[in-house]
């Protein structure tokens, strides 16, 4: 056998240790950079690379062994001087996991892979971090009322550690855990435990200790600061609340660099609840995608199956059975399916906020050799895209913030000159209230782009509004410099993210003001995006709409409308034309449109099918007026996937996609608030 | 029918271990992502063999030699542990511990079918 054939899982799980390398190695810059220990970071830093390294030897990938190794015999001095690096160290360290990726990315692609970088590697095997070993790292420690043979195989990062909690003001406990085969059966293990304590505090070492009197001779003792209260943690490892053990320190003199626990960004970096573990702790799974897709493959002939069992079961009930039983339960496989599909769906969403984990590393090394400083801000919530997506997404978004980085943030002495502030800013934005688009803004405080300069390098009239500027800095191969900016190198044109957000079904946008600044938005259709709906009946059809865009439903009291004549006749001709009336909610009179009317729906026209409404508030133009939909019957909230609709040829306002809601034939989604833009058009009205 | 632990953190480092190692005599596997793990499935259930990583978190892998060997019935559980170049130190370390062989990365399925091998079979039969 060979081993070449599982270069794919090398691939997944080089790249979520380089990730988490990346994330350990900011906060590592950080401390570094107040002279502060980091033992955590350091010693997650040695684990993800050794890992690495290992992998890679096993795959056959020479240079990353090699870069790996030095990075890996520098944090192995690190963690003995008690988890302290200089600004120096981290700078190689950054170089080294940018070397580790760039080889990543080229066996991924079944290129050649580079050898490693010599000049690097000698940096870093000669800069010898053990040296510093004494400097502030407390060699003895504080004495802690441990177990003896607990307190024996405490490291001095784990020592320090300790005493950070306890300095903080928080609790440091020791607690036995006894494994069992009935315990073990139920799922309560080692692994599990420790989940559980994770949870209430941040374990610092896990004991495994032999003991002759109890049951398979083996206890683990965990140590653990926290502040939570005895109970809790006694239930987590199945023990006596009495039988916690707390401990104290007892040092000679106070530590002379104890700065306060109130700021909890800068000061003591060991101590954070939870996250101490690696992932395996936090019952985590790598998934290959082409798993899910075969999942949901063999959904779709469930459903399939359940719409035959469906007409099946008519079949009877026209051959006179009293098939309601039978309904029902027909009734209660559909949700269950459709609850399962969610799941499946919900299963390939990643977090927006972890694709983009490693961007301010990114964003450090471009600034590096610069004299430029650049503040990045990103502000993405808890928003979540389909992986497929994000694996597109991702490159365009780089080379934007590389835009930003090389071409439009200035020079720290420009900015100051121009009044501005020091450090440039780079946001990177996100907003999916719509619920089916994502819209993400790369902002920047810096140049802007130049119209003259663009129109003179693409020999044409100078663009006057941004989207002609877009359009020109899109043509394929366009740029502004002459040569490849030492950082950028050739990288991808405006046009190759343009392509990108095209073939989303998407589009980008550009806003960019000259000595202020510049914005880029894409907007994309999320391919599968699982959005909270309420879901009701209109012309007798079945939609929904996202929960979001509902400010109110009410029920329409015939007392309190009034009819076409009062409506704000000449400006809403559409209006008239659906026979609409105005409605009085608190005060406040809004148009009340019967929705089956508005989409040319069969039935009967008029209001008297409409018992509830829709309370919506539009936007663009009209921003913030109320319009109330009529429906007939609310059919309750539930999550649904929704695909757009990508058939042109289909495009209606106010549809933005379909969803199955486990019957095997597709919802329509409706977009309400573009909905409501076409009651005011002027133009004949044509949703 | 020999039952063996697999202990390495890399799930993709497991499977290449079982895959090199399923073409052998009929074996079945149980793995552990810890060194923590290891020692609570090894203090549940029987094992013919071990294959550990010294690399590991929280614990590492010559700790778990350590306790393994400090217990008595576990004096004579053959233990194969994983280094990496660069490793020697740990290395030598887990040999005296009292790990019974050791496997290098980058190693060949052959390297390890001839270890296993020999640590499984019953001793003064001939190859």
């Amino acid at each position: 056998m060979d081993f070449h054939d599982y270069v794919e899982g090398f691939l997944a799980e080089a790249d979520e240790h380089l990730g988490s390398a990346s994330a350990q190695l900011i906060e590592l810059d950080r401390a570094a950079r107040s002279g502060q220990p980091h033992p955590r970071a350091v010693r997650e830093l040695f684990r993800s690379l050794h890992t690495i390294k290992g992998l890679a030897a096993m795959v056959g990938v020479e240079p990353i062994v090699d870069v790996a190794h030095e990075m890996e015999s520098l944090l192995r001095g690190a963690d003995r001087a008690g988890g302290r690096v200089p600004v120096t160290a981290v700078d190689l360290l950054v170089q080294g996991i940018r070397a580790i990726e760039e080889r990543v990315t080229q066996l991924a692609r079944k290129q050649p892979v580079a050898p490693a970088p010599p000049r690097l590697v000698a940096a870093l095997s000669a800069l010898v971090v053990g040296s510093l070993a004494g400097a502030g790292a407390s060699a003895a420690g504080p004495r802690l009322g441990l177990p003896a043979d607990v307190d024996a195989k405490l490291s001095a990062s784990e020592r320090e550690q300790i005493a950070q909690g306890i300095r903080s003001g928080r609790r440091v406990v020791v607690l036995e855990f006894v494994p069992a085969p009935e315990k073990a059966e139920r799922g309560l293990n080692i692994t599990a435990v420790r989940a559980r304590l994770s949870a209430l505090g941040e374990l610092v070492k896990v004991v495994p200790r032999s003991i002759p009197a109890t049951p398979g001779s083996l206890a683990f003792s965990l140590v653990l600061v926290t502040s939570a209260e005895n109970q809790s943690l006694a239930q987590a490892v199945e023990a006596e609340p009495g039988a916690v053990l707390e401990l104290t320190l007892a040092e000679p003199d106070g530590p002379d660099d104890s700065d306060g626990p109130d700021d909890p960004d800068d000061s003591d970096f060991g101590v954070r609840v939870a996250d101490d573990l690696p992932v395996q702790a936090h019952g985590y799974v790598r998934v290959d995608i082409a798993r899910l897709d075969d999942a949901l493959e063999k959904l779709s002939a469930l459903v399939v199956t359940r719409f035959r069992l469906g007409r099946a079961v008519a079949e009877l009930a026209a051959a006179g059975v009293d098939t309601r039983a039978l309904d029902a339960i027909v009734g209660e496989t559909t949700r269950q399916l459709r609850d399962l599909r969610a799941a499946i769906m919900h299963a390939r969403m990643m977090s927006l906020a972890e694709m983009l984990q490693r961007v301010p590393l990114l964003v450090r090394g471009l600034t590096r050799h610069t004299d430029k400083a650049v503040t990045l801000s990103i502000q993405v919530g808890d928003a979540e895209l389909d992986k497929s997506v994000a694996e597109q997404l991702f490159p365009a978004l780089v080379h934007l913030v590389r835009n930003a980085v090389d071409h439009a943030i200035e020079p720290r002495q420009e900015r100051r000159r121009q009044g501005k502030p020091q450090d440039g800013q780079i946001s990177i934005l996100c907003d999916s209230l719509s619920g089916t688009h994502l819209t993400l803004t790369i902002k920047d405080d810096g140049r802007g782009i130049d119209r003259e300069q663009v129109a003179r390098k693409a020999r044409r009239p100078v663009p006057r509004t941004d989207e002609q500027l877009l359009e020109l800095i899109a043509i394929p191969g366009f740029s502004t410099r002459d040569e490849a900016s030492r950082t950028s190198g050739r990288g991808m044109g405006v046009d190759i993210v343009k392509r990108t957000v095209d073939s989303l079904g998407g589009s980008l946008s550009l806003q960019t003001s000259p000595g202020q600044g510049t914005s880029f938005t894409l907007r994309v259709p999320l391919s599968v995006t699982i959005v909270d709906t309420f879901g009701f009946t209109a012309g007798a059809q079945t939609f929904v709409a996202p929960v979001a865009m509902v400010e109110e439903i009410i029920e329409i009291d015939a007392s309190r409308v009034a009819h076409a004549p009062a409506l704000a006749g000449g400006h809403a001709p559409a209006l008239e034309r659906l026979a609409a009336a105005m409605i009085e909610r608190r005060g406040q009179a809004m148009p009340l449109v019967p929705l089956a009317t508005l989409l040319r729906l069969p039935g009967r026209a008029g209001l008297p099918d409409a018992s509830k409404a829709l309370v919506v508030r539009l936007a663009g133009r009209h921003r913030g007026e109320p319009v109330a939909y009529g429906i007939e019957r609310m059919l309750g909230r539930q999550e649904v996937v929704i695909r757009p609709l990508e058939d042109p040829l289909v495009r209606r306002v106010g549809i933005t996609g379909a969803t199955d809601l486990g019957d095997g034939q597709p919802t329509l989604v409706l977009d309400l608030v573009a909905l409501g833009a076409t009651l005011f058009s002027h133009a004949r009205a044509e949703p | 029918m020999a039952h063996i632990l697999v202990v390495d953190d890399s799930k993709i480092m497991r499977e290449m271990l079982m895959a090199c190692l399923r073409g052998l005599d009929s074996m079945s596997f149980a793995q552990a992502s810890s060194g923590l793990e290891a020692i609570e499935q090894i203090s549940l259930q029987h094992f013919d063999l071990v294959l550990l990583d010294l690399n590991m978190p929280d614990i590492g892998g010559i700790e778990v030699v350590e306790f393994i060997r400090g217990q008595d019935r576990l004096r004579d559980l053959p233990i194969i542990v994983v280094t990496t170049r660069g490793d020697e130190v740990s290395r030598e370390q887990a040999l005296a511990a009292g790990a019974s062989r050791f496997l290098t990365k980058p190693f060949t399925p052959e390297t390890i079918h001839a270890e296993v091998q020999g640590l499984l079979r019953p001793p003064g039969q001939v190859a």
